[in-house]
């Protein structure tokens, strides 16, 4: 590896400052895992990393409430996975979070890390943006609000500024909804998915209230299928109605081909498990192929 | 413990035959096993290579300017500087056709052109990063079938080591991609095929796969101007040191080769990998040198042979195949390393364990443009046994038979020729198929489901012929304590060689394994072995090993009678010292070659009738779940049977059995490496998948059956590589069974599956 | 020309200080100045489970995690596990239940078992086989590794009720 320089901040706002908007080779890290990939790949160079392990406490904590859950962006996945809050208010994550990556891998990143970095193959990214999740995002001029939804601009891209960091993700409280993820793993069974299928519904039974839909891997973003949630919203689900939603997803997602699968095939694979996401999410169990 | 020399109660098989755990095992648990790749020699330097781009081109110019004045950077090398120091820079077991650094030319993306030696591993990569090569490219081959007759040469000329008689015409031939041909001809196949009822043919493919062992390539070289030493990640030392020897123009004893604990290898690490360039850059430097690779690396030194078989059978009214025609296109990349033999030695069982009179088989090694193909456990016969077990099933369903029936109406039999004429004995081919479907419960209907899931079964047998003629040679010291040590070159890289060793070791002098040492290897110490390979250590090495067991127990009763024993006196062994010598000294030495007898094939007809001293049998079956919706298949069920002749080690030889199986249900269903103009683009264990926890089959049977060996040590023979043959064809047989589809070249994954699904349908899936 | 930094941590128990550069990783430094060879890197990538150390009580992949982050952190590796005279349960189990082949891999299974079953003493084949999704092993010993789980998890219950 080339080598690089790291700075530790102690606090937040002391991080953000290190970062240039304008400096591409300056770069924030938080578990490491993603980025470590890139620079020994030689697809990165930094000339500085600027850690965030030592900044404050409490962008490490969970915290529920009545409003929903709030989550520090330096929290570990492990973290995650072990809370009890996060399995009683949002069990999808729980089950998402054992097949996501290996425990190692979770015991270190972030999930801040796994949404800044723009990863259309992550897991979290999916489920976080079926539970409607949002995020506080601070910069040199403050905070703002961002959905999850509204992060990812394309291929390993997000609309963050340079300097501006995820400080924490809100997820609202989910009342009766029910999700699951489908990881669809196409070469060994553990793998990076060559489609990942989120669905988070409202339901009475099999009667529709409200469904959130969301693709990744197999395009180049982690993406609403909107088309296919209109299907869905205040209908009950039939045989027919899956298969119409499925046929509606694939028609308005772009695809991109890799080693994991074609673009034809990962249209194929498209229908079939957004109706299979859908069936799952109304009984609230997660699915491996 | 006390050694004595007739032990009261002392049985036969009380130490072969035990499970005995690896005698090396703290070691391993610990962590302390020291490895070549962790291993660092005092004022070692690094070494990082820089590597082609271009799959075929003329070398214009490199530019190591930039590369050499970085700090730390003590030597930027090209072939020019190897060959001040090694004026025939040329090596390779069949072929002298690999340059130790490219030379003139480039013949596969992944070749190293260049080296730096710096004094730390970060700097010499940052070197390489500095260093620029200007290629005129050439036109590339890549296909096997193509490279045969195609116009693109990979090599202007052939260069046979010498050490093959076989090989010996190509000299200096041209205007050639064909490293050898071998011919088999039996009989007459164009009367009988045309005669014969009904008619077969088809055609498989086998993908290029590759090792990966988790210890990557490893070696440190220490030249010194009166010897050298070399730390090496080998499982064949004997044969490095010959080779090295070769190069400097120097006597074998001045070269010496320490094996440390080998991280596995499957056949990766043989012959001539990384020792050629270790040396010329030790030579250079005049210090010692490491080059130890990235799992990236991997993908650029030696994989496993890819393949086209196109089969053809004549079978009669009775469902007996009497006409049998195989050409085999073996693709073995741009250096032959041992591609030859793979061609030859897997090429003459190429028809399988099938009774078939009129046989004919051309057997091709190709050069083409990519990284080049060696030896991968099982040495080319499951890429065989893909193709004529998938022919098989085919042709037992298109003539309405029972995959089982069929085979058993064909198959070979005890007393009757094998294709080479060879006469087959010790091959029980029928008793391990009839373990095979007994444990598959092959006479019960089997529910294949009628939803969008559907369920299949399928086996498959095999056969392959142990390289021949081999020689290995082994040393057993006894000390004045009674305690024993073993001095062998079979290198252990987690197979259980040294315990399985130790354990006849113990067999013969009555004393348990467990006090045996068996020495890490060491050719100033360890005496020849051919090589760790091809199974066939236990066998050539046990034998060895039993004649210098057997002859220092034979030293000692006559050391015993020498100082007046009684004739069956259990006199401690320590007590026989010290009456021999006054005190505590001495040692008692016996030694053991063996080399079986051997015929080579006739030219032309490719016949002998002492081809090989034993032959691996095995079979098995496999029962499938397949989601047709997706192409998504799970093997449920995989049962692996073999003769093993005798379990030396029980649980040894069920963990060679298991390993095998998982490691092929990898090659089988999802393993390849996917290359784009040469190049190879899933360089990594992220994107080329091994198989993990959740591809182990729900149901796995590892068994062996104990037809004993006549002429092997104990009865036993080797089981290295005899599980990988059949998990392949059994699964794509079982795949056919489930959904009626066929598919002939692997991986089998989901996209494939589906795609084959969707063809068969008649509306095909679009390609982008 | 980046710098070197020392930085002080404990390793095995004991505390230790090392020179480190920025881009050196866990592994590297554990191998160049500790001389401990448990750790090994192999895909460079965190899948294989070769690399594996204890880092403030929880088994991180040594080849992804810089050296410079362990300044103030318990480090504990492989050679920890054994004494003179013991090794440990998981360590005995995976040598009776003939749990490993080559080796290379072994000391990362050894530590991401120890930790499983710190974590959850009796846990299910599925809870084992999920827990170690992030150790490969080329000469595929899942099987006896599945084995030696389950009886390292006996030997230890037998070892606590003593």
């Amino acid at each position: 590896m080339i080598p690089f320089e790291i700075a530790e901040p102690t606090s937040l706002a002391a991080a953000i400052a290190l970062l240039d908007p304008d400096d591409p080779t300056i770069r924030p890290v938080g578990g490491g895992t993603a980025l470590m990939l890139m620079m020994k790949a030689g697809v990165f160079h930094p000339e500085k990393l600027v850690s965030l392990r030592k900044i404050e406490s409490r962008y490490s904590a969970i915290t529920a409430g009545p409003d929903g859950l709030r989550i520090g962006a330096m929290t570990a996945l492990g973290s995650l996975e072990r809370s009890d809050d996060v399995k009683k208010y949002t069990p999808l994550i729980t089950r998402t979070l054992r097949t996501l990556s290996n425990v190692r891998v979770r015991n270190v990143a972030t999930i801040g890390g796994a949404l800044a970095h723009g990863d259309p193959h992550m897991d979290l990214p999916p489920v976080l943006m079926a539970l409607g999740a949002t995020m506080t995002v601070v910069g040199p001029k403050g905070e703002r609000k961002l959905a999850v939804e509204d992060l990812f601009a394309g291929y390993y891209e997000t609309v963050l500024e340079k300097n501006e960091l995820i400080a924490e993700v809100h997820i609202p409280a989910q009342g009766t909804k029910k999700g699951a993820y489908y990881k669809v793993t196409t070469g060994s069974a553990d793998d990076w998915p060559a489609l990942g299928v989120a669905a988070v519904i409202e339901a009475d039974g099999k009667a529709v209230k409200s469904a959130c839909i969301v693709a990744s891997a197999a395009t180049d973003k982690a993406t609403r299928l909107k088309s296919a949630e209109a299907l869905l919203n205040g209908k009950t689900v039939t045989d027919a109605l899956l298969k119409q939603a499925g046929e509606a997803a694939v028609a308005e997602s772009e695809f991109i081909a890799d080693v994991r699968g074609s673009v034809p095939y990962k249209r194929e694979l498209m229908q079939v498990y957004v109706r299979r996401a859908i069936a799952a999410a109304l009984e609230g169990r997660n699915g491996a192929h | 413990m006390v050694t004595t020399l007739n032990p009261v109660g002392a049985k036969v098989g009380s130490q072969v035959g035990r499970s005995v755990p690896r005698l090396e095992a703290r070691d391993k648990v610990t962590g302390r096993a020291e490895y070549t790749h962790t291993m660092r020699v005092p004022g070692m330097l690094h070494v990082k290579l820089f590597r082609s781009t271009v799959a075929h081109g003329l070398i214009k110019s490199i530019d190591t300017s930039e590369a050499k004045k970085l700090p730390g950077v003590i030597h930027v090398v090209t072939i020019d500087d190897i060959m001040k120091v090694l004026p025939h820079p040329y090596y390779g077991p069949a072929f002298h056709d690999q340059p130790i650094l490219a030379h003139e030319k480039v013949r596969f993306v992944g070749e190293p052109v260049a080296a730096v030696i710096a004094t730390d591993p970060h700097i010499a990569d940052q070197a390489v990063q500095l260093i620029t090569a200007e290629y005129e490219e050439l036109p590339a081959v890549y296909d096997e079938v193509e490279a045969l007759t195609s116009d693109v040469y990979v090599h202007d000329q052939l260069k046979p080591a010498g050490t093959f008689a076989d090989l010996k015409h190509l000299k200096g031939a041209k205007n050639t991609n064909t490293a050898l041909d071998y011919q088999l001809r039996r009989g007459d196949f164009e009367k009988a095929y045309a005669a014969a009822e009904h008619k077969f043919e088809h055609e498989f493919k086998t993908q290029k796969v590759l090792h990966l062992s988790f210890e990557p390539f490893a070696c440190i070289c220490d030249y010194k101007d009166t010897h050298v030493t070399f730390y090496d990640a080998s499982q064949g030392p004997s044969f490095v040191r010959t080779e090295m020897a070769r190069l400097l123009g120097w006597p074998e004893n001045k070269v010496r080769i320490k094996v440390p604990y080998l991280g596995s290898g499957y056949g990766s690490k043989l012959y001539i990998k990384l020792e050629a360039m270790a040396l010329a850059f030790s030579m250079i430097a005049r210090k010692p040198v490491k080059i130890a690779y990235t799992m990236e690396e991997m993908f650029y030194q030696v994989t496993r042979h890819p393949c086209t078989f196109r089969i053809k059978s004549g079978v009669d009214k009775d469902g007996k195949i009497v006409a049998r025609k195989c050409e085999v296109f073996w693709n073995g990349g741009a250096y032959a390393d041992i591609g030859p033999r793979v061609t030859q030695k897997s090429g003459l069982t190429a028809s399988g364990p099938y009774d078939i009179d009129n046989v004919d088989i051309n057997s091709y090694a190709l050069y083409t443009n990519l990284t080049p193909a060696g030896a991968l456990r099982g040495f080319g016969v499951p890429q065989l046994v893909w193709a004529y077990e998938g022919h098989t099933d085919m042709m037992a369903r298109a003539l309405n038979m029972d995959p089982v029936e069929f085979r058993r109406k064909n198959l070979m039999r005890e007393g009757r020729e094998h294709t080479t004429s060879q006469v087959l004995k010790d091959a029980p081919i029928e008793k391990v198929m009839d373990k095979v479907t007994e444990r598959m419960n092959w006479s019960q209907p089997f529910d294949k489901g009628t939803g969008t899931v559907r369920r299949g079964r399928g086996i498959a047998i095999a056969i392959k012929a142990v390289i021949s003629p081999t020689t290995s040679v082994a040393i057993v010291n006894v000390s004045a304590d009674g305690s024993a040590t073993l001095y062998c070159g079979t290198v252990d890289m987690g197979q259980g060689s040294d315990t399985a060793m130790a354990q006849m070791v113990g067999e013969v002098l009555n004393i348990p394994t467990e006090s045996v040492r068996v020495v890490p290897r060491d050719t100033d110490i360890t005496p020849y072995d051919m090589g760790t390979l091809g199974s066939r250590s236990l066998f050539h090495m046990g034998h060895a090993v039993q004649r210098a067991a057997e002859e220092a127990r034979d030293k000692l009763k006559a050391l015993a009678k020498e100082v007046g024993e009684p004739e069956g006196s259990n006199i401690p062994i320590a007590d026989l010292f010290q009456k021999r010598y006054g005190m505590q000294a001495g040692n008692v030495i016996g030694s053991g070659i063996y080399k079986p007898d051997y015929v080579s094939p006739a030219p032309g007809t490719g016949l002998s009738p002492n081809v090989t001293p034993f032959w691996m049998i095995s079979g098995a079956g496999a029962e499938v779940e397949v989601d047709t919706e997706t192409g998504h298949v799970k093997i449920t069920k995989l049962i692996n049977v073999v003769d093993c002749g005798k379990a030396i080690n029980p649980k040894g030889v069920e963990t060679q059995i298991s390993g095998a199986s998982i490691m092929h249900i990898g090659f089988t269903m999802f393993e390849k490496m996917y290359i784009d103009g040469g190049q190879v683009t899933n360089a990594s264990l992220a994107d080329y998948k091994i198989p993990g926890f959740h591809d182990v089959p729900d149901v796995m049977e590892n068994l062996y059956i104990e037809h004993e060996q006549s002429n092997g040590p104990f009865g036993a023979k080797g089981v290295g590589e005899v599980a990988t043959f059949c998990p392949s064809p059994a699964i794509a047989n079982a795949i056919d069974d489930a959904i009626g589809v066929r598919i002939t070249e692997m991986p089998l994954n989901a996209e494939t599956v589906y795609r084959a699904i969707r063809a068969k349908q008649g509306r095909p899936l679009e390609d982008e | 020309m980046t710098a070197a930094r020392t930085i002080t941590f404990t390793l095995n128990g004991a505390p230790v200080t090392a020179d480190v550069k920025p881009h050196h990783n866990l592994v590297e430094m554990l191998q160049t100045q500790f001389g401990l060879i448990g750790a090994r890197e192999t895909c460079g990538q965190g899948l294989c489970g070769c690399c594996t150390v204890i880092v403030n009580g929880r088994a991180v992949s040594g080849c992804l995690y810089l050296a410079v982050f362990i300044d103030g952190a318990d480090v504990v590796t492989i050679e920890s596990l054994d004494t003179r005279d013991h090794l440990s349960p998981v360590q005995e189990a995976f040598i009776e239940a003939s749990a490993f082949q080559c080796g290379y891999c072994t000391p990362g299974f050894i530590l991401m078992v120890t930790q499983l079953l710190d974590e959850n003493p009796d846990p299910t084949d599925d809870q084992i086989k999920h827990y170690l999704t992030g150790n490969l092993c080329r000469c595929a010993t899942y099987p006896e590794v599945l084995d030696a789980v389950k009886l390292a998890a006996r030997k230890r219950k037998a070892a606590a009720a003593a």
